[in-house]
């Protein structure tokens, strides 16, 4: 039998009480139940399940399928509702979080509310911890569950809440610049808070631009240019955030500007080495400003690695450097008889070492005083220093270039030419493993003041010793320090410190708290391309959730029960929102605020508040139901 | 047909991968009209077709999925699939794509993706979409997932047996069906026509795809998705459960003598997933990994990395010198050995996975002027503060059309070309 047949496997349907009464008050409770591929049936018995619940009572319809967020997944649900024979569903598949829009989004095509619906993670809680006979005894307790919890839905409208068409952005280095000029060009108001006078953040420190040789410094005179066009654009400089308040639509900001006595002597949108675009408004005094905004781009950018003492002789030997500062020095190189010379001094031999801070392995590398470690690669590194090599051995071809490196990560478009010429123009690379690093040392004797050595991996683990007149530390990308504002609006941040995305792919520039929004290094190490292309895809988010001047939240909030209240304000004592709860006479929720914890339902010693579609009765009749199985 | 039906909308997004999709909801979503248009019978592109994603391991179907049906059921987008592009201009502000859909040889608007004709069908050929490992009829459904469901019917092996037609319930086959000619006119159009590999076959040294077992990366991702062709990870010559299985990265990427110098930026990933996923499957297997560096940059890449080598996948610092055909149909690699001073040394291994790398999948030499730069990919005017704009105002681009990027870097840069997109459209129209 050809293998196409085993399909017809899948979508098998179980009708059961067929002639259920079309009263629509009466639940029909349709079960569609999600193989997952295999990653749910290769360790629970989806038929069993099925199986389990098809006789409970009000259950109209049980599907399984392969992949129920598929296409013919969804056209079951569709089908059921639209022929009568369901008026609930519950899905069983992988976390709500994944797909509680798509199933809510084929129920509302086939014109049925969409909160009538209930969810039971079988996959996360079930397939992918346990295995076998418990997996699926589990599988169907959840599923059970799910359906008692489905009997007492009832149809709830989404709230529409106004949104201010005013965005903020936080950090003004290029990702909040682009985000800023994409919003503005939108019609939104734009409001850019920067910590300093300048605009630009850390690209102003860079030169000529890895691969495509363009001075970082045109970019953000470019931006600029174009930003000061638009009327209807702020620039908060000097300024950080004091609190932060409110709902997507409408958070409620106040700015604190403090006077600076950064460089007075330039004038406005001049660009300063370094530094960045200056803006001429540093405050006389300390200013708050409270401004009401729809939603907030993050775009607070990265610093550098900063090397321990002595790790690679740092801030010990006089002649170890790091990346940034040589990037900036070279600005003011000179060359003689084809030889480089940094401040004056005459390099004859260089070497660069790759993946200082980054990288690190735990069991191998020290970590900072505060136990971190920088496990990840910081992605731009590797460009920039063979570019900064490339450079060197180009304007300069008789001072040698040593390369020290773990993997040469050129993985960009048009990367890795810089890593074949900075190869053909003769720098001369070495590989080292992570357990053994170079070491660097004085080297008091001889013509050159630096000593490397290294067991080099490219010469079958020779050992090599190298003496350079100046060692560069390739130092590596973390996230600015910004935990006042983590603190204050409560941001995700993953085990790498740089803010965390809901998931990678599916919502790759949001995070979990509704209208912020990422940009650039915040989120991760990228360059400037793909903080660009991030800032960008963030501002498509902010359009589409502030465009229509409304934003839609989900109903789940606290309702209160105005006949039984009688305004003791317990709840308000315990609602964790502030101005959620007000007391007159009786307690009133303002639904936009509210994030549906239920504290309130339980402390109200009258049972008045409860949550809407996820009420205490309906928390009952599910542990019920766990409890029965 | 000489009358050519015309269609007007916002933007016209070539090509339906998750590119493409993630484009066109963008766009979507701030209210512009899009229409999608796809060669293939499905949209979904390559993601579609993968098993599970780095770095999460989250299933391929379970991401792509959702993006697919959102796309398709969304009201401001439309989706054109078989489709060909035969021209893209750009004329005082106006997009024009001429565009011919091939015939499924059965009505779509009949056709209601039962399957009847598929399983009736006599016609075994062998399944693309499967990476030519197993077997499928000539009236098909590319696979569960496909979107739309609608069967075609391949006419290069058809035997006109009229098997089909006969048990088709709603009378949907048309064997005399013809190409369709059409216009769609738009104010902008956004290229994500993605990629192919490179070919298997090119390098002498590497066999030119003559030895056993030596299969290609994205035969790998069929044998470990969910509904592959065995079901189960096993070598195709024989079945046997493959005891050991080696990956040699950069084959056909990073290599002046194919013609592709570029690093194609998601082989090492892949391989390193690939890897975790046998481990699973095959837990007594031994994995290796012949590469030259291992390019794992973006977000938890070099976590995942060094999770891989915590679970004991072997990675050999080496450039295979060349593969032959070794005893049982196992699979020689000659490369220098370091740990023996790099003398030249030969290892075989029961399977063998290339992974290759990547090219751009549209050339569009004589259908549009658009540029392309020196990689042959579709050339981006300001490659750093607005990466999705190209030589011609108006028409953009994202993902691997424009350089090979992974799924999460596509996503953003799709977002980007939607923002740019949809900001022209405000101030020059
Ligand atoms: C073996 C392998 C494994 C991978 N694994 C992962 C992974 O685990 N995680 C990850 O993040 N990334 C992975 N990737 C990378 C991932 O596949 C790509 O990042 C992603 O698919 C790119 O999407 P795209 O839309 O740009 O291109 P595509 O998926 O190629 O989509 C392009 C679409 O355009 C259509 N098209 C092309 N030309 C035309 C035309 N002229 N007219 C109409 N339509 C056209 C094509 O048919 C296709 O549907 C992997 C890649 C490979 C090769
Ligand atoms: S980009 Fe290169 S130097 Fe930087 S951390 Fe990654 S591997 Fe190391
Ligand atoms: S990603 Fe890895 S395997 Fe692919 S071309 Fe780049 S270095 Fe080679």
């Amino acid at each position: 039998m050809s293998k196409d047949n085993d399909k017809n496997k899948d979508d098998e349907a179980t009708d059961i009480n067929e002639n259920t009464d079309a009263n629509d008050t009466v639940e029909k409770i349709g079960v569609y139940i999600c193989h997952c591929g295999g990653n749910i049936s290769d360790h629970v018995d989806v038929e069993k399940v099925a199986e389990s619940v098809k006789n409970i009572p009000g259950v109209t319809k049980v599907h399984t399928n392969s992949f129920m967020c598929s296409d013919p997944g969804q056209e079951l649900i569709e089908k059921d509702i639209k022929s009568g024979s369901i008026n609930r569903v519950v899905v069983a598949s992988c976390a709500p979080s994944l797909h509680e829009s798509t199933f809510r989004g084929a129920i509302k095509r086939a014109d049925m509310n969409p909160f009538l619906y209930d969810h039971a993670n079988i996959r996360e809680q079930v397939s992918w911890v346990h295995d076998g006979e418990p997996a699926t005894a589990k599988a169907s307790i959840l599923v059970k569950s799910s359906i008692e919890k489905a009997r007492g839905l009832k149809a709830l409208d989404v709230l529409k809440v106004d949104a201010k068409k005013h965005v903020l952005i936080v950090g003004g280095g290029i990702a909040g610049m682009r985000s800023g000029l994409d919003l503005a060009k939108q019609g939104f108001e734009v409001a850019i808070l920067e910590k300093s006078p300048f605009l630009g953040g850390q690209a102003s420190k860079l030169s000529r631009l890895a691969p495509s040789y363009e001075y970082a410094k045109d970019l953000i005179v470019e931006l600029y240019t174009q930003l000061s066009k638009q009327n209807k654009v702020t620039f908060y400089t000097c300024a950080e955030m004091s609190s932060f308040k409110g709902y997507i639509g409408n958070f409620d900001v106040t700015l604190t500007r403090e006077p600076s006595d950064a460089v007075k002597s330039k004038s406005k949108g001049e660009f300063v080495e370094n530094r960045g675009i200056f803006i001429d408004n540093i405050p006389k005094e300390t200013e708050e400003i409270a401004i009401t905004i729809g939603a907030v781009v993050m775009a607070t950018g990265f610093k550098t690695y900063e090397p321990a003492e002595d790790e690679f002789g740092f801030n010990k030997l006089e002649p170890v450097t790091t990346l940034e500062q040589f990037i900036q020095d070279y600005k003011k190189a000179e060359t003689k008889k084809g030889i480089l010379y940094l401040n004056n001094k005459k390099i004859k031999r260089i070497a660069f070492i790759h993946c200082v801070g980054s990288r690190q392995i735990p069991g191998i590398h020290e970590p900072d005083k505060n136990g971190n470690l920088n496990e990840y690669c910081s992605r731009t590194c590797c460009s920039s220093t063979l570019q900064a090599a490339e450079r060197i051995k180009t304007t300069c071809p008789n001072t040698d270039v040593f390369d020290f490196y773990r993997d040469i990560r050129t993985y960009g478009r048009f990367q890795e030419d810089i890593y074949d010429s900075a190869s053909e123009k003769g720098v001369m690379f070495f590989r080292f493993e992570p357990d053994a690093q170079p070491e660097v040392t004085e080297n008091k004797n001889g013509k050159f003041p630096i000593s490397i050595k290294t067991k080099d991996v490219l010469t079958f683990n020779e050992e090599i010793e190298v003496d350079v007149d100046l060692v560069v530390l390739v130092t590596g990308i973390i996230p600015n320090d910004i935990s006042s504002m983590i603190n204050m609006m409560k941001l995700p941040v993953g085990t790498d410190k740089f803010l965390q995305e809901v998931h990678p792919k599916l919502r790759p520039v949001e995070v979990a708290n509704t209208g912020i929004l990422l940009a650039g290094t915040c989120q991760a190490p990228m360059d400037i391309t793909e903080s660009c292309a991030a800032a960008q895809a963030a501002s498509v988010k902010a359009t589409a959730l502030l465009y229509k001047g409304f934003v839609e939240l989900d109903p789940f909030v606290a309702q209160v029960d105005t006949e039984l209240c009688k305004g003791h304000g317990e709840c308000l004592k315990v609602c964790p929102v502030d101005n959620t709860i007000e007391i007159d006479k009786v307690a009133k929720v303002n639904p936009a605020l509210c994030t549906g914890c239920g504290i309130c339902t339980a402390v109200c010693p009258e049972n008045a508040i409860d949550v809407m579609g996820w009420s205490l009765k309906q928390y009952e009749k599910m542990v019920d139901a766990i409890l029965a199985a | 047909m000489n009358s050519r039906k015309k269609l007007n909308f916002d933007t016209v997004v070539i090509g339906g991968g998750i590119a493409g999709l993630q484009t066109a909801i963008d766009l979507g979503d701030q209210g512009f009209k899009v229409a999608i248009i796809e060669k293939d019978a499905t949209i979904g592109g390559t993601m579609i077709r993968l098993s599970k994603v780095f770095p999460t391991l989250d299933c391929a179907s379970c991401i792509t999925t959702p993006k697919m049906s959102e796309a398709a059921h969304h009201d401001n987008i439309t989706l054109f699939t078989m489709c060909t592009l035969n021209a893209l201009d750009k004329e005082s502000n106006k997009v024009t794509a001429s565009i011919t859909q091939q015939p499924r040889y059965l009505d779509p608007d009949k056709c209601i993706g039962c399957r009847q004709c598929e399983y009736n069908c006599p016609v075994y050929v062998l399944d693309e979409e499967q990476g030519d490992l197993t077997l499928r009829k000539a009236a098909y459904i590319p696979f569960s997932n496909a979107i739309p469901q609608l069967a075609l019917i391949d006419v290069e092996n058809c035997s006109l047996c009229g098997k089909c037609a006969k048990v088709c319930p709603t009378d949907a086959i048309d064997y005399f069906q013809e190409p369709e000619d059409f216009i769609i006119e738009a104010r902008t159009a956004v290229v994500t026509t993605g990629f192919n590999m490179t070919p298997a076959d090119q390098k002498k040294e590497y066999g030119q795809g003559k030895i056993e077992n030596v299969i290609t990366a994205l035969q790998m991702e069929r044998i470990l998705a969910p509904h592959g062709p065995y079901m189960r990870a096993l070598r195709p010559s024989d079945g046997k459960e493959p005891e050991s299985i080696a990956f040699i990265q950069c084959a056909g990427s990073r290599d002046k003598s194919l013609g592709v110098s570029y690093c194609s930026r998601v082989c090492c990933m892949y391989a390193i997933k690939q890897c975790m996923l046998l481990s699973g499957s095959l837990p007594l297997a031994d994995l290796t990994i012949y590469y030259m560096d291992i390019r794992a940059f973006g977000k938890g890449y070099e976590q995942f990395y060094q999770n891989a080598k915590a679970m004991g996948i072997e990675f050999v610092k080496s450039k295979i010198a060349s593969i032959s055909q070794g005893a049982d149909q196992s699979v020689a690699l000659k490369y220098e050995a370091q740990e023996e001073g790099g003398k030249l040394a030969t290892r075989e291994h029961d399977l063998v996975v290339l992974s290759l790398g990547i090219v751009p999948e549209w050339d569009p030499t004589g259908i549009c002027d658009i540029a392309k730069d020196t990689d042959q990919f579709i050339q981006c005017k300001m490659p750093k503060i607005a990466p999705t704009i190209t030589s011609i105002e108006g028409m953009f681009t994202a993902g691997v059309a424009s350089g090979p990027k992974d799924i999460v870097d596509t996503i953003a840069e799709s977002g980007a070309a939607a923002m740019e997109a949809g900001n022209y459209m405000k101030h020059y129209h």
